[in-house]
């Protein structure tokens, strides 16, 4: 067999993306192939799908978690991934580990007002947006996996997660829109 | 100068920070360097000069942290930093991230304030600048502490104590010494005396001590470095999320984010709830592309311009076991290992494919070069 090139690029950046990638597509296509083997033998109804489908979701997660080693929210998610799995394995339901849904549309989300006040008034109380912000970020808090936990109490770390969970959606988006893309 | 310190040391303080001295001892032969250079460039000291001086030393001491520094010079117009300064930045260009000032304007005029008297501190006399800080040290330390008799040499430690505490902002970000340089740098400058900074000290040596308005106790201070790192963070965020540019102000920005990590968490459930049911009714196939062309595609990444260095930010640094995983899934792609259940593959995606921005434009494709003993057969078989 021939030798295999270098074949990964030297700038950090895309090294990272192609090592997520990788990672994620070795671990994913696998998983998603033993998913395969049973659909085919049964009958397709509501119930396997559903069951499909949560177990795909499951898979995508796990597979965003084990390719960003190393974050605080990859090892919670991985964490939160495995204990549902071993709650929830009897139970039928999609289920994600954005367990908040209902939060989605309660946000409030004013951009003029929020930045005119703050342009406008640089002396306005600063508790006001304090709160806010607050508000804010304990939001962001329940969108991160592993939010709640003892790790993000701390703003500065709240904020890199927030970043290196981002990007990895991010890749994680690319990834699974290119393998549609295949088919 | 160089023999008050040394003195300083020597001495017994009551509550001083001996990493202090050992820091300003060490600063000291850092300068004796620094001004070797700086004496065979004679630029005037000029208002700008100090600043950028400061950014000497800041790049210096910290890396990737000349973001402090520069803000104010950007704010203050003076963009002169880069024709004096040839130092290598380590870090990411900072200068894009400028575009959003997230330095509310009170601390900026603030910061602005004690900038203005020190770029009065231009190259004076000796003596005279010594003196005068000294007695404002003097003044500062009794309207502080009360104590009406304090030692020259306690002055001087208490001085740079001060200093580091009232900009703490710069402080935290390991650049604290600055004003201290600042002055030192100064008075060892043997240069005609401006008599504007002797004039200008006097009404306002208390802005050189402390910004207006602000409390000069330890937490308020380790708040406002606290904040200056959030603040550090949210720019870097900035970058991460795209359309933010226009966008002010922190709660603007964190709505922002919640919008786009809802919208990605979204597209995510959307695509997995896609793959199952392709899963369920097609196979799943992938398609195979020569390796030499991978470099090609690589090369084309838009997102390799949009997306950050995750490896090179400062605010994302990879932890020592995640580059360990990056250079070991490197390796694994040049040494592949000779195990039969591993998937050999290095995957090749395309520009489209990766570009989160063009969301509708989808021509991607995928690539594995598979292990020739048949898994790429084993996985077209797994999906029948």
């Amino acid at each position: 067999m021939k030798e295999q090139r270098r074949v990964y690029p030297m700038e950090p950046r895309t090294i990272m993306q192609t090592s997520f990638a990788k990672t994620y597509l070795n671990y994913l296509l696998p998983e998603l192939a033993n998913i395969g083997k049973p659909a085919s033998s049964l009958s397709v109804d509501r119930y396997v799908d559903k069951e499909i489908e949560k177990t795909v979701r499951y898979e995508v997660d796990m597979a965003l978690a084990l390719s960003a080693q190393g974050f605080a929210w990859s090892h919670a998610l991985e964490h939160k991934l495995r204990l549902n799995v071993n709650n929830n394995n009897q139970v039928g339901k999609s289920q994600s580990y954005l367990s908040h849904d209902g939060y989605r549309n309660t946000m409030p989300v004013n951009h003029e007002p929020a930045t005119e006040k703050l342009e406008g008034n640089p002396k306005r109380s600063g508790t006001e947006a304090a709160a806010e912000e607050e508000e804010r970020l304990t939001y962001l808090r329940k969108l991160i996996p592993g939010g709640s936990g003892e790790m993000m109490l701390d703003d500065e770390i709240l904020l890199s997660e927030l970043g290196s969970y981002v990007s990895c959606l991010e890749l994680q988006v690319n990834v699974l829109r290119s393998v549609l893309q295949l088919n | 100068m160089l023999h008050t310190l040394e003195s300083l040391e020597s001495c017994n303080y009551d509550g001083m920070d001996m990493t202090v001295l050992e820091r300003q001892a060490a600063r000291l032969k850092w300068q004796q360097q620094y001004y070797v250079v700086q004496n065979n460039n004679p630029v005037p000291l000029s208002a700008s000069s100090v600043p950028q001086s400061q950014g000497l030393i800041g790049s210096n001491l910290g890396s990737g942290q000349m973001v402090e520094l520069k803000r104010p010079e950007v704010f203050l117009g003076t963009d002169d930093l880069q024709d004096f300064v040839n130092l290598p930045v380590s870090g990411p260009d900072f200068g894009e991230s400028e575009k959003l000032d997230l330095v509310p304007p009170e601390a900026a005029a603030d910061y602005c304030i004690s900038r203005t008297f020190n770029c009065q501190m231009t190259t004076p006399n000796i003596a005279v600048m010594k003196e005068e800080r000294e007695d404002v040290i003097l003044e500062k330390i009794e309207s502080t502490t009360g104590s009406g008799r304090v030692s020259f040499n306690k002055r001087k430690a208490e001085a740079v104590a001060d200093h580091k505490s009232k900009d703490k902002r710069i402080r935290g970000e390991g650049e604290s010494e600055v004003k201290t340089k600042c002055s030192t740098e100064i008075s060892r400058n043997s240069s005609k005396e401006n008599s504007k900074a002797s004039e200008v000290q006097k009404p306002d040596y208390i802005h050189v001590r402390a910004r207006r308005g602000q409390a000069t106790d330890s937490h308020s201070l380790a708040e406002r470095a606290r904040r200056g790192k959030i603040s550090n963070k949210m720019k870097c965020l900035q970058d991460l999320v795209p359309g933010c540019n226009k966008i002010t102000g922190k709660a603007g920005m964190l709505d922002e984010i919640i919008n786009y990590v809802q919208s990605l968490q979204r597209q995510v459930e959307f695509l997995s709830m896609k793959i199952a049911a392709l899963n369920s009714s097609v196979e799943l196939s992938v398609q195979n592309l020569p390796m030499k062309e991978f470099p090609a595609y690589v090369a084309n990444f838009p997102a390799a311009a949009k997306l950050p260095e995750m490896a090179g930010l400062p605010c994302f640094q990879l932890n020592p076991l995640q580059k360990e995983s990056v250079r070991f899934m490197l390796n694994e792609s040049l040494h592949p290992p000779q195990t039969e259940g591993v998937a050999r593959a290095s995957v090749c995606i395309t520009e489209q494919s990766l570009s989160s921005s063009s969301m509708t434009q989808l021509q991607p494709f995928s690539t594995w070069n598979m292990d020739p003993q048949g898994l790429y057969n084993m996985y077209n078989m797994g999906f029948h």
